[in-house]
C-alpha cells in the first residue's frame, strides 16, 4: 500500500522520518536496484548483478545484500554494515515525482503509508522551526535529483550493452559451512570474453559514451560475491 | 612497618563513599589478589545530597564501575546536562543570558575564533557560533539518538541527577556485584596505629574494624582526617562569599519539556539553581548571608518560582535551609587517609565541581594504587600538592563569574573587591582585555577547567572584550570549520528526540528491567 503526495513545507512541518537502518522499516531485502551511475561506489561494498525483466525486457541492476528473499546480511543489530548505501535504498520514504499532467521538473514525493513514517516524536523532521528544510531533505532532495538523472542516462547504456551482447546468464551455487545450498539463478554479469574481444572502434564509442567505466565496475564488483558468501557464513556461525 | 595495602575501609556513605567503594571494587577488583572494600555507614544520618549535576566525566566514571547508562537514568530519575546557562550575571537586564556548553570550540587558533564570531554580528552569542550544543539545548533535545552504543553521544553530555538514588544504586551494585561489605553502624572512635597512621575504628555494634588504607567520606563532620587526625581547614570564605542556600523541589507537569543544562539566575546577593529531572525540578537560592537574611533570600526565592513556575501553590513552598562552610582541608591525604568529598572541601555549587573532584581523587588514587604502605607517603605528598592547585583553580573559575559582572548591588560590588580576588586570577582577567583565554594561560597538566571553559564564560559575559583579541585573528582560516558546526548544527536540531523523549525511549529498550527494589 502507498500513499504519494508532494512535500510540503506547511503540509508536513512536523512530520518525522525515521532514518535509521532495520528491518521493520523496510531495509529487510535481499538486493536493491542500482544504476550504472553509482556502480563505483556500490562495486567497493557490494555485487552488481543484472536481471532482464520479463515483461519489457529491459535490463537492470541490482545491488545484492543476500541469498534469499528478506535477507539482508549488510543489516546487523539496527546497523547498516557497510560504508555505502545504493540511493534506492537511502532515499526511502522518498520518491522522483511528476506533476499530474505528467511534464515538468521533478518534485521531491513522499509515501506517507512507508514505515519510515513516524507516528510520534521520534525520527527527523523534514522541516525546521523556521518551516526551512533540514539538512536531511536537503540531502534527500539531493539524491532524488541524482537517482532521477541517473535512471534517464541508464537506457543508453544498457542499448550499448544489447547492442554489443556484452551480458551472459549467471548461475552462483554455493555451498554453506552449515552444509546448506543456495542457488542464485536468472541474472547476468558482463561477458568478460566479449568485452575484452571487441575491437578498438567500438571500445572507444563505449569509452566516449561513458559506458565502459560502469561496465569495468560491474565486472569488478563481483570479487563481493566471496565476502557475501562469507558474511552468511559468519551469521550462521553467530547463530 | 612495610606492609601491603589489603584492606580499604570506607567511612561514610553518600554520594562520595558509595562512589568511592564502587569505584575501588571495580577497578581494583580484577587485580590478582585485590584488596577487599568495606564501607561503615551510619543507618540514622541522612545523606546531604551534594550537587545534583555531574561533569561529562561521570560516563566515564559510571562505565568503569560497570553500570548500564539506561539503568542508571531510570534508577536516579536521572536526565542529559549539556552545560550550564547563566541568566543576569552580566547586567541583571532582561535577555542577559550566556550558555557554557560542554562542548568545546573546534579546535583552532581562539583568536581566529573570535575574530570570525565578532564578524558574524553583535547578536549572535560565541557559544552558538563555535559550537552546535547552543541549538540544541535551546530546542530541549538530547544530546544522543536512542540507536546510539550507551554512554556514546552526538554532543558532550554529563547529567542531572537525584543523588540520594544514586547512593543507593551505588550500593545496590557496589555490594550486590562487586563484593563490597557493607556495615551499617556509628563510627564511635579511631584507633591510633604507629606512625600517626590510622589502624581501625570502632564501631558502636560491630567493634573495632581494621584497615591498611582508610577514606573519610564521612561528610562536614570529618571524623577522620579532622576529628582525629586534627588537618586544618583553609577557610576560602574571603574570596567566596557565598555560605548558606536554600533548596526545594517541586514537581514538573507530565510530558513537559527537561532542560538540557543546569540554569543559574543571579539575584540581588547570589543566585539560583534550577535544575530538571523528569518527574521534578531542584531549586535552590545561594546567597550570602552577610548581605541577604533568610527572610529575604526566601523571598527573592518565592519571586523567582512565581515567575518560572506560576503554577505552583504559594503554601506549599518549604524550603529547606542549608549552611554550608567554604574551604578545603590543609591536606587531603595524610598518613594512610585520604579524605574524599565534603570532608575534603567545599565551595558553592556554582559550576558542580562537587562530584568531578570525587572522581578525580578516586581516579589518582586508583590509579596510583599504593601496593604498600611505604607507597603511599610519596603519593600523598604528590596528592596534595595536585588537589591544592586544583581547588585553587576551582576558586579561580568560580570567582570569574562574579568578577566580569557589571551588576551594581552592594554584593556583587564586594565580590569585584580587589581583597577578594585571588591576584593571579586578577593577573589573567587583565591579559584577556588583550587576548583569549589560552592553554598558555593554565598550564597545569591536568587542569580542571580548561582555556575553552573560560573562553564560555569571559565571552558570554563580555562579547566586547573580544574586540581587541579579534583584531589579531583572521575569520577567513576558520569559517569553513564554522560553516560545518553551523550545517551541524541544523542537522542535529532535525534529528535528535527531545530530552523526555529520549529518556522514555531508553527506559522502554530496557533500563529499567534491571533496577531491583526502589527507595527505601
Amino acid at each position: 500500500m502507498s500513499r504519494h503526495v508532494v512535500v510540503d513545507s506547511a503540509a508536513h512541518r512536523a512530520l518525522r522520518v525515521r532514518a535509521e537502518a532495520s528491518a521493520e522499516l523496510g531495509d529487510a531485502v535481499m538486493a536493491c536496484f542500482t544504476m550504472p551511475a553509482e556502480f563505483r561506489r556500490v562495486q567497493n561494498e557490494f555485487p552488481i548483478l543484472f536481471r532482464r525483466d520479463l515483461e519489457s525486457g529491459r535490463f537492470s541492476a541490482l545491488a545484492l545484500f543476500g541469498f534469499e528473499d528478506g535477507e539482508n546480511l549488510f543489516l546487523t543489530d539496527r546497523r547498516w554494515a557497510a560504508r555505502y548505501r545504493p540511493l534506492a535504498l537511502a532515499v526511502q520514504p522518498f520518491l522522483v515525482g511528476r506533476p499530474a499532467d505528467g511534464e515538468g521538473p521533478a518534485q521531491v514525493h513522499i509515501d506517507l503509508d512507508h514505515p519510515r513514517i513516524s507516528n510520534g516524536e521520534d525520527g527527523v523532521r523534514l522541516f525546521d522551526q523556521d518551516g526551512g528544510p533540514t539538512p536531511y531533505l536537503e540531502a534527500a532532495t539531493g539524491q532524488l535529483g541524482e537517482l532521477d538523472e541517473g535512471h534517464r542516462g541508464s537506457a543508453d547504456f544498457y542499448a550499448a550493452i544489447e547492442r554489443f551482447e556484452l551480458l551472459e546468464p549467471f548461475t552462483l551455487d554455493v555451498q554453506l559451512d552449515d552444509g546448506a545450498r543456495r542457488y542464485l539463478a536468472g541474472f547476468h554479469i558482463v561477458d568478460e570474453a566479449k568485452l575484452r574481444a571487441l575491437d578498438p572502434g567500438s571500445l572507444g564509442a563505449l569509452h566516449g559514451a561513458g559506458h565502459l567505466m560502469p561496465l569495468f565496475m560491474a565486472m569488478a564488483s563481483l570479487s563481493n560475491l566471496a565476502r557475501l558468501v562469507e558474511r552468511k557464513n559468519r551469521a550462521i556461525r553467530g547463530g | 612497618m612495610d606492609r601491603p595495602v589489603r584492606r580499604i575501609v570506607i567511612v561514610g556513605g553518600g554520594t562520595a563513599g558509595w562512589l568511592a567503594a564502587a569505584t575501588l571494587a571495580a577497578r581494583l577488583g580484577s587485580r590478582p589478589a585485590p584488596p577487599t572494600v568495606t564501607l561503615i555507614e551510619a543507618p540514622d544520618i541522612p545523606a546531604i545530597g551534594v550537587g545534583e549535576g555531574t561533569w561529562p566525566t561521570f560516563r566515564a566514571t559510571l562505565a568503569d564501575i560497570g553500570i548500564d547508562e539506561a539503568e542508571f537514568l531510570s534508577a536516579c530519575n536521572g536526565s542529559f546536562k549539556q552545560g550550564s546557562r547563566f541568566d543576569g550575571w552580566t547586567s541583571g537586564a532582561a535577555g542577559d543570558s550566556y550558555l557554557h556548553p560542554f562542548t568545546p570550540p573546534p579546535s583552532a587558533d581562539p583568536r581566529d575564533l573570535v575574530a570570525a564570531w565578532r564578524a558574524a554580528g553583535a547578536d549572535r552569542p560565541f557559544a552558538s557560533v563555535v559550537s552546535a550544543q547552543a541549538e540544541i539545548c535551546a530546542q530541549h533535545l538530547a544530546p544522543r539518538h536512542a540507536a546510539m552504543q550507551p554512554y556514546a553521544g552526538a554532543l558532550n553530555y554529563a547529567y542531572h541527577l537525584d543523588a540520594g538514588m544514586l547512593a543507593a544504586l551505588l550500593r545496590r551494585h557496589a555490594c550486590g556485584r562487586l563484593g563490597v561489605t557493607h556495615i551499617a553502624d556509628q563510627v564511635v572512635g579511631v584507633e591510633a596505629g604507629g606512625n600517626g597512621d590510622i589502624a581501625a575504628v570502632v564501631t558502636r555494634g560491630h567493634g573495632r574494624v581494621e584497615g591498611d588504607l582508610f577514606l573519610d567520606c564521612s561528610g562536614h563532620a570529618a571524623l577522620l582526617i579532622g576529628g582525629h587526625l586534627g588537618v586544618p581547614w583553609i577557610n576560602r570564605s574571603d574570596l567566596m562569599l557565598n555560605d548558606r542556600a536554600l533548596a526545594l523541589q517541586i514537581p514538573v507537569a507530565p510530558g513537559s519539556p527537561i532542560a538540557s543544562q543546569t540554569i543559574g539566575t543571579a539575584h540581588e546577593a547570589g543566585w539560583i539553581w534550577d535544575i530538571g529531572l523528569p518527574t521534578r525540578r531542584g531549586v535552590g537560592c545561594v546567597y550570602a548571608s552577610r548581605f541577604l537574611d533568610d527572610e529575604a533570600a526566601e523571598a527573592v526565592l518565592r519571586a523567582y518560582l512565581a515567575r518560572t513556575a506560576p503554577e505552583l501553590d504559594p503554601g506549599a513552598i518549604a524550603p529547606r535551609r542549608l549552611v554550608f562552610p567554604t574551604g578545603h582541608r590543609a591536606e587531603f591525604w595524610r598518613a594512610n587517609c585520604l579524605a574524599v568529598g565534603l570532608s575534603a572541601g567545599f565551595i558553592e555549587p556554582l559550576e558542580a565541581s562537587a562530584i568531578v573532584t570525587i572522581e578525580l581523587s578516586l581516579r589518582a588514587l586508583v590509579d596510583n594504587f599504593p601496593a604498600s604502605r611505604s607507597a603511599m607517603t610519596l603519593h600523598a605528598a604528590r596528592f596534595n600538592r595536585q588537589f591544592a592547585a586544583r581547588w585553587d583553580r576551582i576558586v579561580d573559575f568560580l570567582k570569574l563569574h562574579y568578577l566580569l559582572s557589571r551588576r551594581d548591588e552592594p554584593y556583587w560590588r564586594a565580590q569585584r573587591d580587589p581583597a577578594t580576588v585571588p591576584p593571579g586570577l586578577a593577573e589573567l582577567v587583565a591579559l584577556w582585555r588583550d587576548q583569549p583565554p589560552s592553554a598558555y594561560d593554565l598550564p597545569l597538566a591536568d587542569e580542571i577547567f580548561p582555556a575553552a571553559s573560560y573562553q564560555y564564560v569571559l565571552y558570554g559575559m563580555r562579547p566586547e572584550w573580544a574586540d581587541r583579541a579579534a583584531l589579531q585573528g583572521d575569520p577567513e582560516r576558520v569559517a569553513p570549520i564554522l560553516s560545518q558546526i553551523r550545517q551541524r548544527a541544523r542537522a542535529l536540531a532535525a534529528a535528535l528526540p527531545s530530552n523526555r523523549l529520549s529518556l522514555h525511549m531508553l527506559a522502554a529498550d530496557g533500563g529499567g528491567g534491571h533496577v531491583e527494589g526502589g527507595r527505601g
